[in-house]
This record gives structure tokens, C-alpha cells and sequence, in this order.
């Protein structure tokens, strides 16, 4: 019955911007803040980018790197990267990027969505194949990359359609294999373009 | 999704008693839903509420304890409330079954508060209490509100097993407040081939 706690460290930015960040997370359910160094690693390590470095720590291959950024300057998440969160959002919406990344999944915040993707629409074409590639798909997949390219996190997709989080992410893993795509990023750039 | 079967479990809350100097405070019914994380939460605020995000209506454990702790969380929650009108809501204005109600609603305060944790709340033996009060409070209401009561609680019911369809296989924890129980518990078990009722700790 008792919550496993995800571990979550944090690093990047400066001293006052990591302590504030590791008490919020410290405030939320489900998430414990531990020490970058510590053995069993964290699951997640988010990183507070600053204007000076894009250097990122070399961390346990099974820990994902949540990004605190301010802008898009990424025209996809760099390889080593499992989320982007803007630091516009909400706390609330911290927690959810948090529990998405250490599931294994990309998340993206709808802000910087918009720009990734504005950035990559005009180097793509848009082919016959994938129209036919789209008709295949349910009611609820086609609905459910609607909202994905809308840029909302797998929580909100679940609560805007009254179903769990776990079956969006099965949705999900359908229409990526459907539509052939290996990252939400490309899921996303396909849906806004047949839109 | 799923073909696993649902698993259910219903957790009584004391709306405006969690208020109270009690263990059983909204911090402890926070924890509790923290701890037992269901894939889905049903609770009472009603859908147009939850969807204007406007609470003012909805009750005291939603307000203020469950929807804020689950905003950060993946538990997705599902509105059930057919109506904003709450148990207390049906008390007679006026007159000697005003009293009446009043001094019943008063006992099952006095109970509530003697029991005072979450294991004996949602036992047998103050259920056995509180349906034997609730049921006598009851009768002591109008026809029409009666029969109110029966439509809300068959019509929340109904929210609960459209969700349970809507997406099979999943963890669901219905947080209602207890008065609603016993007439929630029969309801809910004519449903059986959509889902297993469990304790709220062995969900």
C-alpha cells in the first residue's frame, strides 16, 4: 500500500535556485530529494540550465534528465535529455513531468512545444502515406494525438478525457508504433501536420 | 486497455468534521489516497464544477484536500457528483422534524468525532452506527427529499460504472462521504462483473 517514493535530485542553476526547487519537490507527494551521489542513483535529475553552460552532469544510464529551461533552444530533446519543462509552469505541472520522466516517458511543456515545433514544421514534408497512416488509427488514438499536439503532458490528456494516465500511455505506445515514430517529438510533429 | 478486471474500493470521508482536532483530519485522508495512488479517483464535485475548475461547490474533501494533492500526481480525477446538494443539505428548514434531524445529525457527529480514525470509520461496526442513524435521520425528511437522495446516489453510482467502463482494468477509489455508504455499498455490488470491492488498503 505505501507510495514508492521516486527519487529525484537536482542540480545546474545556483545554490538558492536548487534549494528552492529541492524543497518544492521535497512538498509534493511521492517524490524524495536525495543527493545526486547517492547509491541507488536518482530516477530522475532535474537540471536547471543557466545562460552560461549547456553542460549537463554525466549521470547512471536509468536516470533521466529533466530540463528547467527557459526557451526552446533545442529543435528536439538532445539525446541525452528526457524532458523539457518551461520555467513558466506551474509546481503542480513539475510533479507531473517528474512522475512522466521517471515512467520511462518524454515530456514536453506545451510552451516549448509550440516552438520545437514551429522550428522542424518547415523542414518537413507532408506525404500521401501518412494520411493513409492515420486513417488506421482509432477514434480515441486520433483523439488522443489531437491532444498531443495540442502539447499537453500525459496527465492532462488522461483528465481531459476521464481515463488513467496508464491507458493514455498505452494509447500512446500504439500510435507510435502505427504511425512509426520512436519519440513524442515526432508523434507530435506528425499530428500537427495532418491537422 | 486492460482485461485484467477493475479493482474498487470506497473510502468514507466526514466532510466538515475533517476540520475538527480528530486523526482523521483532511491531512490523513490526504496521505491515505497519497499512499493507496489510484489509477482513478471518483469523488463529489460535479462535472461542470470540475471542468470550470470552480470548487465553491463541491465538498470540503475536494476543495480542499484532494483536488490541490492531486494536481501534482497522476491520479486522474473523476467527478461523480450528480448534484452539489450534500447530505446535510436535505436537514429540514423548520418545525419539529427539523429538530428532529438536527439532534440525529448531532449524533452522528458525536459518533464520528468518538471514532475518529479513518480503520473505524470505515469499519462494520460504526457502519452498522451510522446506517442505523442515517437511515432513522431519513425518514425524518420530506418524500421528495427522500427520494432525491435515492435518485443522487443511483445517479453517482452511475458516474462511478460509466468511468469503470470507460476504462476497464484499472485502480479506482471512490472518496464519498460516509452517510452515503450504505446506500452506495448495494448499488454498487449489482455491478459485479465490472468490478472486484475491495478495502481501500488492499487496492
Amino acid at each position: 500500500m505505501a507510495l514508492n517514493e521516486i527519487r529525484v535530485s537536482v542540480g545546474g542553476g545556483r545554490e538558492l535556485d536548487r534549494a528552492g526547487l529541492a524543497a518544492l519537490i521535497a512538498s509534493l507527494p511521492g517524490l524524495r530529494v536525495v543527493p545526486i551521489e547517492k547509491n541507488p542513483p536518482p530516477q530522475v535529475l532535474v537540471w536547471i540550465t543557466t545562460r552560461d553552460t549547456d553542460q549537463y552532469p554525466a549521470v547512471q544510464t536509468d536516470t533521466a534528465i529533466l530540463l528547467l529551461t527557459e526557451g526552446a533552444a533545442y529543435e528536439s530533446l538532445p539525446e541525452t535529455i528526457t524532458g523539457l519543462l518551461s520555467k513558466d509552469e506551474s509546481p503542480a505541472t513539475l510533479g507531473i513531468a517528474i512522475r512522466q520522466v521517471a515512467r520511462g516517458e518524454q515530456y514536453l511543456s506545451s510552451s516549448l512545444v509550440t516552438a520545437i515545433l514551429q522550428k522542424r514544421q518547415a523542414k518537413s514534408g507532408f506525404t500521401d502515406s501518412e494520411t493513409s497512416i492515420i486513417n488506421t488509427l482509432t477514434d480515441r488514438e486520433r483523439e488522443i494525438l489531437e491532444l498531443l499536439a495540442q502539447g499537453l503532458s500525459n496527465k492532462l490528456i488522461a483528465s481531459r478525457l476521464y481515463l488513467s494516465v496508464r491507458t493514455v500511455e498505452g494509447h500512446l505506445a500504439n500510435i507510435y508504433l502505427r504511425l512509426g515514430v520512436h519519440s513524442r517529438t515526432e508523434a507530435m510533429l506528425m499530428a500537427v501536420r495532418i491537422r | 486497455m486492460n482485461a485484467s478486471r477493475t479493482r474498487l474500493a470506497i473510502l468514507g470521508t466526514m466532510s466538515d468534521l475533517h476540520r475538527q482536532p480528530i486523526s482523521y483530519d483532511l491531512n490523513c485522508l490526504q496521505k491515505i489516497v497519497a499512499d493507496v495512488s489510484p489509477d482513478l479517483l471518483c469523488a463529489e464535485i460535479t462535472k461542470e464544477g470540475w471542468e470550470q475548475g470552480d470548487f465553491s461547490q463541491a465538498s470540503v474533501e475536494v476543495r480542499e484536500a484532494l483536488a490541490p494533492m492531486i494536481a501534482s500526481m497522476d491520479i486522474v480525477m473523476i467527478p461523480v457528483a450528480p448534484s452539489p446538494k450534500q447530505y446535510t443539505d436535505f436537514t429540514p428548514d423548520s418545525g419539529w422534524r427539523h429538530r428532529i434531524v438536527r439532534n440525529f445529525n448531532r449524533l452522528l457527529r458525536w459518533g464520528q468525532i468518538w471514532a475518529n480514525d479513518v480503520m473505524t470509520i470505515n469499519g462494520s461496526g460504526f457502519g452498522a452506527f451510522c446506517h442505523t442513524v442515517c437511515w432513522l435521520t431519513e425518514m425524518f425528511w420530506s418524500s421528495e427529499d427522500r427520494a432525491l437522495w435515492e435518485r443522487q446516489n443511483k445517479q453517482l453510482v452511475e458516474n462511478i460504472v460509466h468511468a469503470v467502463q470507460r476504462d476497464s482494468g484499472r485502480r479506482v477509489l471512490v472518496a464519498v462521504q460516509c452517510q452515503r455508504l450504505h446506500s452506495l455499498m448495494p448499488l454498487l455490488k449489482t455491478h459485479d462483473e465490472l468490478f472486484k470491492i475491495v478495502a481501500y488498503q488492499n487496492l
